[in-house]
């Protein structure tokens, strides 16, 4: 167990400064001096040196790399081009209000996703199960950007019964739930189908085992049976799926961040893009990838917590 | 015994005129039709019939867990006088587990992986709200005990998978018993164990049952099991209950041809290697469109034309039960029948020449010296982090044997006992790490796949699961003939070559243009035949070659096989764990435990006077087809050693009835007896 986390942190930590090579590469790649992209094309030639030697642009390349990690390691991720705030607190303010999006968002897709993935494969091809998976289908089909203009137009603009845009007043938790619902909803939804059909496809083939069979044998409750030992088995390979779903929309919230414009992760990367603020786009990627492994390594954890024989081989 | 002073009318179970169909996309399937009969108190009744027969269907209408497309069309199922199939899921919830419990066919798939022992006893006992959690662990430690779990008290903690296969049936058993049920239902239950565990659990099963009285349902295709375990038997055929009876008048005495014929295709029945095993020739019957009259007719070999298509006279009562068939009672009743027990009733195998005296060449074919097969325990970072020097075991260990052109060498062994390993090192799929293989002189241990692969034509393997190991998308015809397009032969006409090869291992033509789905067992396995036949090889190693045949279909295989070796000279190389089957092809035998061979010899002398304390229990442990013959102890105890803790002295030592102070410290070495027969025991029997 502890050599696997050791092997698992350490594959990880590899992962990330891979992450952090490209990022930096990717810098280096694209036409046009740094310095002048920050400056802006009137700069002086002295402002321009001036900002060099701040940023250690006059140092090697391997050498920048090198303060770069360095800094990384010691939670100083540069400061923002434009206003010189540190990189470090601009994504902490914003990292919190992704985190809830794609929390709550995620949630209630396994709330409704999972419990209907298990009613629809306890009793196959009945009105419930076909209808279930209609609507996974479509759910899976239609974009959430798609569906996060519909909830807008729909529930904000016609009915008015939610606030359209922002996240709510700051320290005003009534205010900032309200606000979060339909982004939540428009991310969640293609996850409730997601999650629908795996559990289905999985509890099908654990239905059919013969373990199910002893405890129904048993004369175990077929809520007992369905949820205590089928799910048990099922939900196994859905756990990997709603880490690495989960993992993902911390960057994939983007669209649901701008649409409704809340301030997020992936708002920030999207705007550092097209500002070319490059501190904040190497900053924010690097958080998001780390959330991403450090999610996935707690769903395979998680499976090992359930699964005994998955827990002894590690 | 205490069983037999029970009133023998009294009948906790009732199933009477009992028929089921499922519905498949082929039509409605009569699984089941007018099958009755009683299930007295205190007595343990054995349902034996082949695969189809309904045997299992019946255990499981009993509980009201029949597959969804399963309808029961009449008949009732009266459990004291309550009819099971007009009751309520609810009501039948609670007779499932507390009046009826069951002990399932295979242990390995049958308890759920990721629930302790512990937890699962809590599940089953969640009716009993009057005890505390405290109370029902202990009876659930209790429990186990009983059924010869050590520790139970720590093991009850773990999960099925730290069981072996044999502690694990134990358990099954214990969970079956929790509640103290007053029937029993067994399906199949040593099917999956290996033979010293099966007689181990057949004995726990005997003493629970005179010590708790408990009913016992007992479902099997093994027919020395039942003789072994029950009180009366009940004879299924395609749906049908063909005869009853109490065990004596079964086994002795039985009327029916059929139950006649199975008892007498038994290969643990014949004593003597005999040149061909008898048969049950034709399929069981398709249960679409059953025929009327008897079901068995045209199987039959007693068959009246024109009077089996009449439904036989009914309960045409005999000692202990029934029998239906025009032979014994109405007007072509025929007092010739049955016939004294000699005779042979089934036919001696299928048509073909009969096995002369065997041409067995002198050189070799294939010759394994000193083989060794090592397995890797843990990786290299982490054996020297544990400090562990050789993270390696044994799976075969010094393995020395040979087979000869058109000799038929059995190697036999419990499961883990590393023969399919070295099967798999012989064919080269397996790397082996010392030691030698010889085929036809030339060596061949760990050679290079590409200069290997010209060699493989000349050595076939028979795989285990027959319909597993054909790929489903491929006819038969492609799949016979698949080996020629392995080893890139052309200018070969795949047309013929097929049919030639379905006339070879007598495969009817129109099934060429069939997919493995579509195959019987038997079929399936005359597909696996042709296809190590395909390229004319020299040695064919087939693993487990007759297993899930039924008795009456495996004997056709057999005689295949040994046919084949007649006409071409073929070598076979035989793993098995199945020893009556083995008995009777086999020239020379290897007993494997542990990965080492501990006798090796011929095959007749081994079978009459083992020499070595292992082979000999796996001779003994052979459940006999005759309740006068029931063994009356269990032959060894305990557990094969896991290879991680190999034991210090002879391995067999832990387990071994005869054992001595110096086997646990000295490891036998290979001793060549006066007859050739080579063993390793200090102290060999005579």
């Amino acid at each position: 167990m502890l050599i696997y986390l050791t092997k698992r942190l350490g594959l990880s930590a590899a992962v990330i400064g891979l992450v952090v090579l490209v990022l930096f590469s990717l810098l280096h790649l694209i036409p046009g001096d740094p310095a002048t992209i920050a400056l802006g094309p009137r700069a002086t030639p002295e402002a321009i040196a001036r900002y060099a030697a701040k940023m250690h642009l006059d140092e090697p390349v391997w050498m920048q790399f090198l303060i770069y990690v360095g800094n990384a390691l010691t939670g100083d991720l540069g400061v923002d081009v434009f206003s010189d705030r540190p990189v470090t607190q601009i994504i902490n303010e914003r990292i919190g209000f992704t985190l809830a999006l794609v929390c709550t968002g995620m949630g209630w897709a396994v709330i409704l996703g999972i419990p209907l993935g298990c009613l629809a494969a306890v009793k196959p091809n009945s009105v419930l199960d076909r209808v279930t998976g209609v609507l996974s289908v479509g759910t899976i089909a239609v974009p959430s950007f798609l569906v996060s203009i519909w909830a807008l137009l729909i529930f904000a603009v016609q009915l008015r019964w939610l606030p359209a845009i922002g996240a709510g007043e700051p320290g005003d938790m009534h205010d900032q739930a309200l606000h979060l619902i339909l982004p939540a909803f428009a991310i969640g939804l293609a996850w409730v189908g997601y999650l629908a059909r795996m559990v289905r496809a999985s509890m099908l083939e654990v239905m059919g085992e013969t373990y199910i069979r002893s405890a129904r044998a048993f004369g175990l409750t077929p809520r007992k049976v369905v949820f205590g030992y089928a799910l048990r088995v099922a939900i196994l390979p859905t756990i990997t799926l709603i880490g690495m779903g989960f993992g993902g929309l911390i960057s994939s919230t983007v669209f649901a961040e701008i649409i409704f414009a809340r301030p997020g992760i992936g708002k920030l990367i999207f705007d550092a893009v097209m500002a070319r603020n490059f501190p904040i786009v190497q900053g924010a990627v690097l958080v998001a990838t780390a959330l991403y492994i450090i999610v996935v390594l707690l769903s395979d954890l998680l499976i090992a917590w359930f699964d005994p024989r998955v827990r002894e081989t590690l | 015994m205490a069983k037999d002073m029970t009133p023998p009318d009294e009948t906790l179970l009732d199933i009477r005129g009992l028929s089921l169909e499922f519905r498949t996309p082929r039509g409605r399937v009569k699984a089941l039709r007018d099958v009755s009969f009683p299930v007295r108190k205190n007595r343990i009744i054995g349902i034996v019939g082949e695969s189809g027969s309904g045997k299992s269907t019946i255990l499981w209408s009993i509980l009201g867990l029949l597959s969804g497309n399963a309808e029961v069309t009449a008949g009732e199922v009266l459990f004291e006088d309550r009819d099971l199939l007009h009751t309520s899921q609810r009501d039948l919830q609670a007779v499932r587990g507390e009046e009826i419990s069951v002990v399932f066919q295979d242990p390995m798939t049958s308890q759920i992986p990721v629930l302790t022992y512990a937890r699962q006893m809590f599940d089953i006992l969640y009716r009993r709200p009057e005890l505390s959690r405290e109370e029902k662990r202990r009876m659930a430690v209790e429990m186990l005990e009983k059924v010869g779990i050590p520790d139970p008290a720590a093991r009850i903690d773990q999960y099925p998978h730290h069981f072996s296969g044999g502690m694990r049936q134990r358990a099954g058993i214990g969970m079956a018993l929790l509640t103290g049920p007053k029937l029993l239902l067994a399906d199949e239950p040593t099917t999956a164990l290996d033979v010293t565990m099966e007689a181990q659990i057949i004995h726990l099963l005997q003493e629970l049952q005179s010590e708790t009285g408990a009913t016992i349902v007992l479902v099997s295709h093994n027919l020395g099991l039942i003789a072994e375990l029950c009180d009366d038997v009940v004879v299924m055929y395609a749906g049908e209950v063909v005869e009853t009876g109490d065990v004596r008048s079964i086994f002795h005495d039985p009327q029916h041809p059929y139950t006649r014929a199975l008892l007498e295709c038994d290969p643990a029945r014949i004593e003597k290697q005999a040149g061909k095993l008898p048969v049950i020739p034709g399929d069981i019957p398709d249960l679409v469109r059953p025929q009327h009259g008897c079901i068995y007719a045209p199987r039959c070999q007693r068959v009246i034309e024109g009077v089996c298509v009449t439904t036989p006279p009914p309960n045409a009562g005999t000692a202990g039960g029934h029998a239906r068939c025009h032979l014994l009672d109405g007007p072509f009743h025929d007092p010739e029948w049955p016939p004294p027990a000699e005779v042979l009733t089934v036919k001696a195998g299928e048509t073909g020449r009969p096995a002369g005296p065997k041409k067995i060449g002198e050189e070799p074919l294939l010759d394994v010296s000193d083989l060794n097969v090592r397995f890797r325990t843990m990786g290299a970072l982490h054996a020297r982090l544990k400090g562990v020097a050789d993270p390696f075991v044994d799976g075969v260990l010094d393995v020395s044997l040979s087979v000869r052109p058109g000799e038929t060498v059995g190697l036999v062994g419990e499961s883990g006992s590393g023969k399919t390993t070295l099967g798999r090192a012989v064919l080269n799929l397996l790397r082996s790490h010392g030691g030698a293989i010889d085929f036809e002189g030339e060596q061949i241990r760990n050679m290079p796949e590409r200069r290997f692969k010209p060699l493989r034509r000349d050595m076939a393997m028979m795989f285990q699961d027959p319909v597993g190991s054909l790929s489903p998308r491929k006819s038969v015809r492609a799949l016979v003939t698949e080996p020629f397009e392995i080893h890139g032969i052309s200018g070969v006409d795949l047309d013929a070559e097929a049919e030639r090869l379905a006339d070879l291992v007598r495969l009817p033509k129109p099934l060429l243009g069939r997919y493995p789905h579509e195959l019987s067992g038997g079929q399936a396995r005359r597909v696996g035949v042709a296809r190590a036949l395909a390229l004319n090889p020299k040695l064919i190693i087939a693993d487990e070659p007759t297993a899930g045949l039924d008795v009456s279909v495996q004997g056709e295989i057999l005689n295949l096989m040994a046919d084949l070796q007649a006409e071409h000279g073929l070598g076979y190389l035989i793993i098995t764990h199945n020893l009556p089957v083995v008995r009777h092809i086999a020239d020379r035998l290897a007993i494997m435990y542990l990965g080492r061979v501990v006798e090796q010899g011929d095959a007749e002398e081994i079978f009459r006077s083992p020499a070595h304390p292992y082979t000999r229990a796996l001779v003994e442990g052979i459940p006999q087809p005759d309740p006068d013959r029931r063994r009356t102890h269990v032959s060894i105890s305990g557990e094969v050693p896991s290879l991680m803790n190999r034991p210090v002295g002879c391995d067999f030592a832990t387990r071994c009835p005869c054992v001595q102070p110096r086997c646990r410290e000295e490891k036998p070495p290979h001793f060549t007896m006066n007859d050739g027969r080579v063993h390793a025991c200090l102290f060999p029997l005579k």
